[in-house]
């Protein structure tokens, strides 16, 4: 009775029987004995007890899984003893089967077994039924038991991870992500008793951030601990290393631990780092551990993956907000700066002009009024001088910010533009007591220089130097030293405190309780004095001693290489001083100014105070006569030495008059005067024309042409003197109309435009100018306007401001957002409104247009487009290749590259290349771009690299880093902007791909935990499974598929689907298996077995209406019996193309009608069919009925018949898949009959009979004719016969291996062996050439390869 | 374990010398009727209705013999007296197994 099992039997006869209720074994009952035989036999868990003392046995199966180290002592001893612990769950059980008689079930019951030295935490799916004696009472208890502690347990952990990552597409806080991980981690308190999370912080201490099943403030979860304390509750320096620690919780300060979902707190708890890519971790996680579980390889890695989602989130929301708060930073930023200078620009500067001009009226004619009056309007207009002039000067810096600083860079001798500019504050600083020393000897060199701004540099720093000296001296000097020209303007002043010295450049900075002339200033003037300097690729510094004075100095390179070619200009006529306020703001300073002002007679007469004079002469000396009688009388002067200069001049900026003389070459005097009236803006400037010619006809001649009046020479200075006047006068009376048309739209902040019928820009303002480089000196512009895009570079962009001018044409009025070209070749977006209006004048229709400079606007709207349609593309990605192919081809469309790459710098030796083009590979790359990919490598990150045919990036992927490049093609501009844009676009992609590859791990990990609970790992010959979980979401589901080894050698093929989807489907579905499972053991008929399985599910919840395919195979017979709870019907595929779909045996699924009768089938699977059983989501479709799916999976069963059982699998998985992959899990099994026949045999002849006699059993069920097999076996043996022979004859001892499957119509044999074949001529021996030539008539093909590791024959013959 | 084979000699009525053998022949025993076969002078009739299964060691002692063997053989074996040549040297018959 024993000897049925060598393992256990021993140890049982080793047992004293005498001693137990049972007696020696020979005087058993049959009964008793047959139990014995039966559990011995069984390769199924099982333990039984009989007798009074319900004495114990088990069989090997039992020993290995439960009983562990209570063997052999068990054996023999009483049930209650061997299983003390459990008494109390398993004495009640067993009661009522002793007591009715009745089979009691359990699933996955919780047992704390002892059996490897601790209380082990243990799941079992357990049935105790009743044995029975000779004569039919019941005297003892079988129980057959399956272990599923690995099943819930790797279901618990998978929960808790599905869980962690079940949030992964929002984006958090740092805290909510926390807050979220603490309480996904708080629902599992078995694996984890508790946890802290600790975070390193800057401070170099670090906090508890998230705490679960633990209070705070447990003296084992310190709210703060210190970083480099060795001593700390925590080994805080191991971890901050990178190491994982296992901390021992027995003792201070592990004292009333909470316990978790366990009776006795954790002994141990595992310390792991959370690692930070390429740093130190972020911080680290305490995980308690499960007393009751040993810390094996899957307990560690639940840990670690627990952590690894911990560091990951911390990384992805630390990433969000920095790059969040990075990019509003820089919005707010900008969004201020153009908030405050368009609103002084605007706000400020049209009341101003509307203020200055009537002032000026105002003086005028008041004159003669009460000198309190006249006092008044003098503050006035000081005053509004003074406003104009801070507006002017921040408007000169939004100018500079903004790349508009409109320079002309003419050479001059620096010494005497200086020197006169300086010799304009004489007065004043002489006034003001101070010696005023100018030093400024001729330079030998020019120096490139903008008049205008060289005159705000030097009269901003003499009225500095003014306003805070009060004794001693000014000193001006100019001189050359190392290649470029020095200018130092000091004064013995008060000075600058050191503290203040570093700040003294910066914008709005004013230096507190310093003593001045005055408490006027904004802080802003010596900001741009350094700005402009700047301009001129010149630098200034300070030096200052605090009580003695201060000296700046500037430095200014000589020549013109360090400016911009298109912003030189060449030479003109003397330089002409077009702003004198500052003179003036600095003498009011000056105590006695007002009184002086009084006496001394004024040099300019009131009302002409503003009059701007042009001269326009070709003979010098007449000029600077002109000139000096003209300025003396305190007009403002401009000369120019011919007609078309003076016409740029009248151009660029009107004067009140126009003195020009009548001969002049190039364009004469009376030439301009026609040019001037043949253009509307400056038809309305009075011409005083001088003519050496005298009589009547020259003067008519000169007035026909459109002069204001005529003189000539010589005349006297008084004549001329009376002449300009009455024409200024009579010019501002009839002008007043268009002057004011003329400063209110020069006042305009918006870019102000004229257009003729042709389309001809005839009449902008200084706006238009400023925003696009293009200024009035150019007018008229003819289309194609210069500042379209060029259609050869760009010709979409070209085409957009075709449109809009074809739009201003037609319609005459409408509004476009448009690109153009600033002269100096930046790209500009304007979006321009404008309207059809009548010239008054002659009648002619005009278009009249404004517009804005809208590039800021425009990129950030494309900015914020761009990021929502990567967003969207990432965040519908389902793995990470996914991920980075859209984003690929969304930064394609963007920039309409010719193409994208992406090469990623994993650890290969290759870059793994991705593309827009699919073709595209590493090694088919050119060379040049293979090398720029590798180059971008060595940039930082996210810093954009661009030539003239495309950019490249570098950004990090989570395999490693990633140089992506876009191909613009040749020579297609990628902007500032552009480079702004791709770097937010590429760390955003970052983010993106470490999203992707969290789902990628997560659904590995889903994938990887669901196949571990569906098992089994080893197939059944002859078997195919698959399970696919659904796409999206990616949520594991309940179906299932289970092969189970019978004991009588049959195999039970189950396919089931739970209802529902997700984790309780998936638990569902773990009892519903194994409760089919042990069914099908202890009786193996499909139909009583889905009867039982029917009661088992009415008392689960959720496992109603579940639906199952039970079967049992016969392998050797091909004898299927079957029973289907309401499942779609397997498919059976004959080899001769014909298909049977098995829906026999069916009735309702599982618990809809408990203790219904439910039928069986049966069916004999013939030689080389193929059997499906599959769940609904391989064949339902939207919109389809089953049927068709049913159609197709058999017609891809049909396709497949003569490919192997496992490359069926996969075929049939893509081939039904739906675009997008599987909505819902799919489970499915393939078995093709018979399985494949394997057998491995000793290398030696004796072995030939036996096998040949396997292989003809097997052929036989393949059902050959007798001949096919007979050629069959005689191949084979010839086969194994030379492998025995030459394979092995000097090295005895190896192995061969014969392998044979059947296909629809083709037999396939293998025969490995292990030997070595030297000289492989199997022709030396005659009749093993015979047995080669046998082989080769027997078989179709014969394919011999022989290696270094033995010889393969491979065999393939038709059978069809 | 080796494969089976019984080898029964005696004489026909015509007194030719007569061996019938029954069961496999392959490797590891086409010795034993090799040595059987040595035993016999002059012309043998090898009746070999019984045998199941022949391979080319079998074949090689038939061939050493070729020249005196009258052969019976059931038609599961006759492809591989064909392919091998026998046929074409000794006479064969086709015997149905008994």
């Amino acid at each position: 009775m024993f000897v049925v099992d060598d393992e256990v039997g021993g140890d049982l006869a080793l047992v004293d029987w005498e001693a137990t209720p049972l007696g020696p074994p020979g005087g058993w009952p049959q009964s008793l004995r047959t139990a014995v035989s039966i559990l011995l036999s069984s390769r199924f868990p099982m333990w039984m007890a009989w007798g009074p003392e319900l004495t114990f046995f088990c069989n090997a199966a039992y020993r290995r899984d439960t009983l562990g180290r209570k063997y052999p002592w068990a054996l023999g001893r009483p049930a209650s003893e061997v299983w003390a612990e459990v008494w109390d769950d398993a004495s009640s059980r067993i009661d009522t089967v002793l007591t009715t008689g009745r089979a009691t079930w359990d699933e996955g019951l919780l047992l704390f077994l002892e059996r490897s030295g601790y209380p082990e935490e243990t799941y079992h799916t357990f049935s105790y039924s009743p044995l029975r004696d000779d004569d039919g009472t019941v005297v003892g208890m079988l129980c057959v038991v399956s272990e599923d502690t690995e099943r819930v347990v790797g279901e618990r952990r998978m929960a808790t991870l599905r869980d962690l990552g079940s949030d992964f597409s929002v984006v958090r806080t740092e805290q909510e992500m926390l807050t979220f991980t603490g309480r996904q981690l708080g629902r599992n308190l078995r694996d984890l008793p508790f946890t802290l999370t600790y975070l390193f912080q800057d401070d170099g201490t670090v906090r508890l951030a998230n705490a679960t099943g633990v209070a705070p403030g447990h003296p084992a979860a310190p709210a703060i601990l210190s970083a480099d304390d060795a001593d700390g509750v925590w080994p805080v320096t191991e971890l901050a290393q990178g190491r994982s620690a296992l901390v021992d919780l027995r003792g201070a300060p592990f004292t009333d631990l909470p316990a978790g979902d366990w009776p006795q707190p954790p002994t141990q708890a595992l310390v792991l780092p959370l690692l930070r890519q390429g740093s130190g971790p972020y911080g680290f996680l305490v995980a308690a551990l499960n007393r009751y579980r040993p810390l094996d390889d899957g307990y560690r890695g639940f840990a670690e993956l627990v952590a690894g989602h911990i560091a990951a989130g911390v990384a992805s929301a630390r990433n969000y907000q920095a790059q969040q708060r990075r990019a509003e930073e820089l919005a707010e930023l900008d969004r201020a700066k153009t908030t405050f200078f368009s609103n002084i620009s605007h706000e400020f500067r049209t009341p101003l002009t509307l203020i200055m001009g009537p002032l000026e009226e105002l003086r005028g004619h008041l004159a003669g009024a009460d000198p309190r009056v006249r006092e008044e309007l003098e503050v006035i207009h000081r005053n509004g001088l003074r406003l104009g002039k801070l507006v002017n000067t921040l408007l000169d810096f939004s100018r500079i910010e903004a790349g508009r600083m409109q320079a002309r860079y003419q050479p001059v001798d620096l010494a005497a533009v200086t020197a006169e500019l300086a010799s304009m504050f004489r007065s004043a600083v002489e006034k003001a007591g101070l010696s005023f020393d100018v030093e400024c000897p001729p330079l030998d060199e020019p120096v490139h220089i903008d008049h205008g701004m060289w005159e705000k540099v030097i009269l901003n720093l003499l009225s500095n130097a003014l306003k805070f000296t009060f004794d001693g001296s000014i000193r001006v000097r100019v001189r050359a030293d190392d290649g470029h020209a020095v200018v130092t303007v000091a004064d013995t002043g008060i000075g600058v405190p050191a503290g203040e010295l570093p700040r003294l450049f910066e914008r709005f900075h004013r230096i507190e309780n310093a003593r001045s002339r005055s408490n006027e200033g904004s802080g802003i003037g010596l900001a741009l004095v350094r700005e402009l300097v700047g301009l001129h690729g010149g630098t200034i510094t300070a030096d200052s001693v605090e009580g003695e004075g201060t000296t700046f100095t500037i430095r200014l390179p000589f020549g013109h290489a360090h400016l911009p070619a298109e912003a030189l200009a060449p030479p003109t006529g003397p330089a002409v001083l077009s702003s004198d306020s500052y003179l003036r703001e600095a003498l009011r300073w000056l105590p006695d100014e007002s009184s002086d002002a009084d006496d001394a007679p004024s040099p300019v007469p009131v009302t002409d105070a503003a009059a701007r004079v042009l001269i326009a002469d070709d003979n010098a000396d007449m000029r600077e006569y002109l000139a000096r009688i003209l300025r003396d009388a305190g007009y403002l002067v401009d000369a120019v030495g011919d007609g078309r200069a003076a016409l740029r001049a009248v151009r660029t900026a009107a004067p009140d008059l126009v003195v020009s003389d009548v001969m002049m070459p190039d364009m004469d005097g009376l030439e301009l005067v026609a040019a001037l009236r043949a253009d509307s803006r400056t038809a309305s400037v009075p011409v005083l024309l001088l003519s050496a010619r005298a009589g009547q006809e020259a003067s008519i001649e000169g007035l026909r042409a459109g002069a204001d009046d005529y003189l000539v020479k010589p005349f006297a200075a008084a004549e001329l003197l009376a002449r300009v006047r009455a024409s200024v006068e009579l010019a501002r009376l009839r002008g007043h109309h268009a002057r004011w048309r003329t400063a209110l739209v020069d006042s305009l902040q918006e870019a102000f435009f004229v257009c003729d019928e042709d389309g001809a820009v005839i009449e902008i303002n200084a706006s238009f100018a400023d925003i696009l480089g293009y200024g009035a000196d150019g007018l008229p512009y003819a289309p194609v306007h210069p500042w379209w895009p060029d259609a050869a570079v760009d010709p979409e962009a070209h085409q957009q401001a075709a449109d809009a001018f074809a739009g201003l044409l037609g319609h005459g009025q409408g509004s476009y957002t448009l690109p153009v070209t600033h002269r100096d070749g930046h790209r500009l977006w304007i979006n321009s409104t404008f309207n059809q209006a009548q010239d008054p004048e002659t009648g002619r229709r005009v278009v009249v247009g404004t517009f804005r400079d809208v590039t800021a606007e425009h990129y950030a709207i494309q900015r914020d487009s761009a990021l929502a349609s990567l967003s969207t593309r990432l965040s519908q990605a389902t793995s990470l290749a996914d991920a980075l192919g859209g984003a690929l081809t969304e930064l394609r469309n963007l920039w309409r590259a010719r193409s994208v790459l992406a090469a990623v710098f994993g650890g290969d030796d290759e870059p793994a290349l991705t593309a827009t083009d699919d073709t595209f590979t590493w090694h088919g790359l050119p060379g040049e771009r293979r090398d720029v990919l590798t180059e971008l490598r060595h940039r930082p990150l996210l810093t954009p690299a661009a030539d003239r045919t495309g950019a490249g990036i570098l950004l990090e992927h989570p395999q490693g880093p990633l140089a992506l490049w876009i191909d613009l093609g040749d020579n297609r501009p990628f902007t500032g902007e552009d480079q702004l844009l791709l770097s937010l676009l590429a760390g955003h992609l970052a983010q993106g791909l470490v999203r992707a590859h969290q789902i990628d791990q997560q659904r590995e990990t889903a994938i990887a935990l669901q196949r571990a609970i569906l098992g089994p790992s080893s197939l059944p010959d002859g078997f195919a499974v698959r399970y696919e979980p659904a796409t999206r979401p990616l949520e594991v589901g309940g179906d299932w598929y289970d092969t189970i080894a019978l004991p009588d050698g049959r195999i039970g093929v189950v396919v089931g689907d739970c209802v529902g989807r997700g984790l309780e489907a998936a638990a569902v579905m773990g009892q519903l298996r194994s409760a089919c499972r042990a069914l099908l053991l202890q009786d193996a008929r499909p139909g009583r077995t889905l009867m039982a399985l029917d009661h088992f599910a009415a008392s689960l919840p959720g496992a109603r209406c579940s639906t199952v395919f039970c079967s049992v195979l016969d392998p050797e017979t091909g004898q299927l019996t079957y029973s289907s709870a309401g499942h779609p019907p397997a498919i059976l595929a004959h080899s001769d193309g014909t298909t049977r779909l098995l829906s026999e045996g069916r009735s309702v699924p599982l618990a809809v009608l408990p203790g219904r009768e439910r039928p069986e089938a049966r069916c004999a699977i013939p030689a080389r069919a193929t059997l499906l059983l599959y769940t609904d989501g391989l064949v339902e479709r939207r919109r389809r009925p089953l049927t068709v799916g049913i159609d197709q999976a058999g017609e891809a069963i049909q396709a497949g018949r003569d490919v192997a059982v496992d490359d069926l699998a996969t075929q049939v998985m893509s081939r039904l898949a739906p675009e997008g992959g599987y909505d819902d899990d799919v489970a499915l099994l393939l078995y093709r009959h018979p399985a494949p026949l394997e057998m491995v045999f000793p290398a030696e002849s004796s072995q030939l009979a036996p096998i040949r006699s396997a292989l003809r059993g097997w052929l036989t069920r393949c059902q050959l004719s007798p001949q096919t097999l007979q050629g069959v076996l005689l191949a084979a043996g010839e086969a194994c016969a030379n492998a025995i022979e030459h394979g092995h004859r000097n090295a005895p001892g190896g192995t061969i291996r014969l392998r044979a499957e059947a296909f629809v119509d083709d037999l396939r044999l293998t025969v490995v062996d292990t030997g070595d074949w030297k000289t492989p001529q199997p022709e030396a021996n005659t009749h093993r050439g015979r047995g080669m030539a046998l082989m080769r008539a027997m078989m179709q093909q014969v394919t011999v390869t022989s290696g270094s590791t033995g010889t393969t024959v491979d065999m393939h013959t038709r059978i069809a | 374990m080796a494969t089976p084979l019984t080898l029964t000699s005696g004489r026909r009525q015509d007194g030719a010398a007569l061996l019938t053998a029954v069961g496999e022949i392959d490797m590891s025993n086409a010795e034993t009727l090799g040595a059987a076969l040595d035993d016999t002078t002059g012309p043998v009739v090898l009746d070999l209705t019984a045998v199941e299964y022949l391979d080319s060691a079998g074949l090689s002692v038939l061939f050493a013999h070729v020249e005196r063997i009258e052969l019976f053989a059931p038609p599961l074996l006759l492809p591989v007296l064909a392919i091998s040549g026998f046929t074409d040297l000794a006479t064969v018959h086709t015997a149905e197994p008994r």
